[in-house]
């Protein structure tokens, strides 16, 4: 700055000077001790110019003179501050560091658990977040694929979805050059008997897809032809594994195999053999059967209403997304002549994992707002871990600050202290690095169970090393950032004497990173137990219906032909008491359609109703509860092939008064209602119950439902039914399902969540109580003389205890009180996701305030115990 | 080998340093090479040479006295040493030695 005046005093008098800029480049490049000189030889040379040549030029060749200070030979003669640490001194550092951490064997212990748990926890998550970003990013044309959608108004809003017709694919690669290729995709979920020599394996893993499929998706083949293998329309493509479950080690490539429909069956030859599916793509299937084989048997669907396959269109390199979804919309009006009105859009292959969610026919998010959430969460517990760190080393600063003021005295620069104790922080967190590798190999594979996620750990993916190694560092210079520039900071005359250390500021900091803590810890406890109450919310819900003692089996082979003396039997043989065919399984929806008419609705009107036919007895064996009307009989009434019973929901959007004799027309045929039974759930125990209608035998039928007799045991029963079935259904093998394991098994992604939420809580838990042990431990420890005057003053241990917990609590206590609305504003968010939800309630925040409260009581108790009991003494006398 | 050797630039230099005696520093050595040789020379190069002499001991430095035409910032006076002398000697000699073995212009170079 005396520089600039000067400068400006000869400005004055010659009225030419340097821009000031130029003169700040100019110490920026320069060393310190050769400034002075460089900038009086170029000011000399600019005042030659400025006569010479005049201001302007002068000006301009004094900013080039400076900028060619900038080469080497001038920049390296700065004394880089690096030279103030040399490697002798890091070895030195480390060793001290390692000393400091086996002198403070606690201390060390509690930061080194803490970042393990800490860094275990955030690693599994980020480990897992990774894998998500990684879904069907491998496919080489993955920038051109894209899914078609269906959008439509259904009572006002923009409804999308991902199903459409199976005429869509072959349409789009005719109509539209810009399509390089179209496939349609149909994994119907229906199983298929799959027999090779004596070899019987049921199979519903499969899909129908178009030949292009092979080419357009990078599944490499083993064997075969991706452009060729599924042209024939009897060839099938089978993955490694399920062609070893069919032929063993025997080649399959090139044989032939029998698929078997109901009593059909069909001879497939293997064109080709799939390498194992990746574990991140969002594809599944064990084998691919052409569509052009199902056209081949005469089930050509052309209809454009009939949404039931995914439809994938790969785009011509360069084709704009936007422009070809204007020319595409109408597609589906164009070819009903208007009477659909559904429109088609394209949407990335690489968003349908994280980003599938519309909101009215806008994006919306999706599976992304989970990836957001754990990746709070992982920076969260590394972040309480860090703090345990921090609040810990700037405790202990009274017991360093000795040693910062000799190292001072003796010569140290600031900077050199702070390099000092950022290595300690770095070896810390470097060994509770390495812990935490160890712990998530472990851990891994229970943790991918846990998420349904194949999560790997490989040794040779450099890219997954660096990122560890590089995060750990990071998490190490965070945590050691404060209390290093901190510690570094005592004034060594001050700390020699002995002087205590200033710091309310200090405390106050640390004060507000322990409530930063416990208000993670409360929003966590909650959480867990808000996704508790939510599932006994939902698993305490009257489902409507009977589940115990009730199997039902899929209709195979001959099981259709043989039904009715199949069912004889079994209630003869008193195996069942009641046996019904029906649609689909009680515990799934099948089918749904707004086409339903009835007296009086309105035609705009376009209310989705589930279908479900069945032949009789559904109460019976279902054990619904009839509320009016009565249940089916075909034998007393044949015309209930017609006839329909109603939920009370569909009563209610229908507007019956008296819905008894009511009809309902659906596909051309009138149903005649001939009862109405309660509300009962199909779908998601977390969905309110839609309205539906239960058909009469003139649907279709692929499932046996039969509540078992409940006089004799389960294991009798279940044996009785296998030979019965080998009787009746010889070529198929015997398989049935409990409907209460299929209910039970709704909850699972539920469960799934509360045990993934209780296991990060019990770690936040646990590390903010690491640190909140530490760090009492420390305060009392400091205290010591000041209890035992104390004491000694008359103080009882009630006293002290109070004392001493005082500062503690009302820490934990105001955590608390920030937890709580973010708490509930989460939850709330999480909760409004379910129909079926429970309240966020007061005992929640109670209970878990409470729980808080005695687990952080619990760990300082004992301590402050000790200190409080303690001889005053034993504390006094030294010194 | 590496330390007997100076770059000819280097040697202009020390030669300047060396005749220009108590006047040597940054802005006059530019000056005087720029009027004596007509050769645009940069001040950064000269600076950066200076400093290289001066770590290889040929030349050593002294802060001097400033002027108004310096804005106030003294000069580093440079003085050539005696082993800065010694190589600028014998690389003279050593050319001439050479400028000897030239023979069509043995005499007409005097």
């Amino acid at each position: 700055m005396e520089n600039d005046s000067a400068i400006k005093n000869v400005g004055t008098m010659k009225d030419a000077k340097p821009a000031d800029w130029t003169l700040r480049l100019l110490a920026i490049l320069c060393p310190d001790y050769l400034l002075e000189e460089i900038e009086g030889d170029l000011l000399q040379r600019f005042q030659k110019d400025v006569r010479l040549l005049g201001e302007r030029k002068a000006q301009r060749k004094f900013v080039w003179n400076v900028i060619r200070y900038c080469r080497p030979g001038i920049l390296i003669r700065h004394k880089f501050s690096l030279d103030l640490i040399p490697i002798y001194m890091l070895a030195n550092y480390f060793k001290v560091a390692s000393r400091v951490m086996v002198r403070n064997k606690s201390f060390s212990f509690i930061n080194i658990l803490g970042l393990t748990m800490g860094l275990t926890g955030a690693l599994l998550l980020f480990l897992w977040i990774g894998k998500e970003f990684t879904y069907d990013e491998f496919h080489t044309n993955k920038a051109d694929i894209y899914k078609a959608w269906n959008r439509t108004r259904i009572d006002g809003t923009l409804q999308c979805w991902d199903k459409t017709p199976r005429i869509l694919a072959p349409t789009v690669t005719q109509d539209y050059s810009a399509v390089e290729s179209a496939v349609s995709f149909a994994d119907y979920n229906a199983a298929f008997l799959f027999t090779k020599g004596d070899t019987r394996l049921m199979k519903n893993s499969g899909a129908f897809t178009d030949p292009q499929f092979l080419t357009m998706f990078s599944f490499p083949l083993v064997k075969g032809d991706p452009s060729k293998a599924l042209s024939n329309p009897n060839s099938i493509v089978l993955t490694e594994e399920f062609a070893r479950e069919l032929f063993g080690d025997k080649e399959a490539f090139g044989e032939v195999i029998t698929v078997w429909e109901e009593n059909n069956s069909f001879d497939f030859t293997i064109t080709g053999i799939l390498k194992e599916l990746p574990a991140n793509t969002s594809f599944a299937f064990q084998y691919l059967i052409p569509f052009h084989f199902l056209e081949s048997i005469g089930e050509k669907d052309t209809h454009w209403g009939n949404n039931s396959v995914s439809t994938y269109i790969q785009l011509k390199e360069g084709t704009d997304a936007n422009s070809f979804n204007e020319e595409i919309k109408d597609i589906t009006r164009k070819h009903t002549s208007g009477e659909n009105t559904t429109e088609v859009f394209l949407y990335p292959l690489t968003k349908l994992r994280l980003y599938s969610r519309f909101d009215n026919g806008i994006p919306a998010g999706g599976r992304i707002e989970v990836v957001r959430l754990l990746g709070i969460l992982g920076i969260c517990l590394v972040a309480i871990a860090c703090i345990n760190f921090i609040n810990l080393s700037t405790a202990r600063a009274q017991k360093r600050s000795k040693e910062v003021g000799i190292r001072k005295v003796t010569g140290a620069y600031r900077y050199s202290l702070v390099v000092q104790f950022l290595c300690e922080s770095i070896l810390i967190t470097a060994m509770a690095g390495i812990l935490a590798v160890v712990l998530v190999m472990l851990f891994l594979p229970a943790f991918g169970n846990l998420v349904e996620q194949k999560l790997t750990l490989q040794y040779t993916n450099v890219a997954i090393w660096s990122a560890i190694g590089i995060g750990i560092l990071t998490v190490g210079v965070l945590a050691g950032c404060y209390p290093a520039f901190y510690l570094s900071s005592f004034n060594p005359v001050r700390v020699l004497k002995g002087a205590p250390l200033a710091g309310t500021s200090r405390n106050f900091f640390r004060k507000v990173l322990v409530i930063f803590q416990f208000s993670f810890a409360m929003t966590l406890i909650i959480a867990t137990l808000v996704v508790q109450d939510q599932i006994e919310y939902a698993q305490n819900r009257d489902a409507g219906y009977a589940q115990e003692n009730m199997v039902y089996q899929y209709i195979t082979g001959d099981l259709e032909k043989n039904y009715q003396a199949y069912k004889n039997e079994l209630l003869q043989a008193g195996i069942a008491v009641s046996v019904t065919k029906t649609s689909s399984p009680i515990t799934e929806v099948w089918s749904n359609s707004w086409e339903f008419g009835w007296n009086g609705k309105d035609p705009q009107s376009k209310i989705v109703v589930d279908r479900f036919y069945t032949d009789e007895d559904i109460v019976t064996t279902a054990g619904l509860t009839l509320v009016a009307g009565r249940d089916m009989d075909l034998d007393k009434y044949p015309t209930d092939s017609t006839a329909v019973l109603l939920n009370e929901a569909a009563v209610k959007v229908m507007g019956f008064k008296n819905p008894i004799g009511e009809l309902i027309t659906d596909s051309g045929t009138e149903w005649h209602v001939v009862g109405v039974v309660k509300d009962f759930l199909l779908r998601s125990p977390f969905q309110k119950v839609k309205p539906m209608v239960l058909q009469g035998s003139k649907g279709w039928f692929s499932v046996i439902h039969m509540r078992l007799n409940s006089n004799r045991p389960l294991r009798e029963n279940v044996a009785a039914l296998e030979k019965l079935h080998a009787k009746y259904n010889p070529v198929y093998p015997f398989g049935y399902e409990f409907v209460d394991d299929e209910y039970k098994s709704k909850f699972v992604d539920q469960e799934k969540t509360q045990t993934i939420t209780t296991i990060f809580t019990s770690l936040a838990i646990f590390i903010s109580c690491l640190g909140l042990l530490g760090l009492s431990t420390y305060i009392i420890e400091s205290r010591v003389k000041e209890i035992g005057i104390r004491k000694i003053l008359g103080a009882s241990i009630t006293n002290i205890a109070q004392l001493l917990s005082k500062d503690s609590m009302r820490m934990i206590i105001i955590g608390i009180l920030v937890g709580c609305p973010s708490a509930w504003w989460g939850l709330n968010q999480w909760l409004m996701s379910f129909e079926y939800r429970t309240t966020m309630k007061l005992w929640t925040f109670l209970v878990a305030a409470a729980a808080i409260i005695i687990v952080a009581g619990l760990t300082i108790v004992i301590q402050i115990m000790r200190a409080a009991r303690a001889n005053p003494v034993t504390s006094l006398k030294q010194d | 080998m590496g330390k007997e050797y100076l770059g000819e630039f280097e040697e202009l230099i020390l030669t300047m340093v060396g005749a220009l005696q108590e006047d040597a520093y940054g802005a006059a050595i530019t000056e005087e090479i720029e009027k004596r040789l007509k050769r645009e020379v940069n001040l950064s190069a000269v600076h950066v040479t200076l400093y290289r002499l001066e770590d290889k001991g040929y030349i050593k430095s002294k802060v001097g006295g400033a002027t108004n035409e310096r804005g106030g910032r003294r000069k580093r006076i440079y003085t050539i040493t005696s082993g800065g002398l010694a190589i600028l000697r014998n690389m003279k000699e050593a050319r001439l030695e050479l400028w000897k073995m030239i023979p069509q212009l043995k005499m007409s170079g005097q």
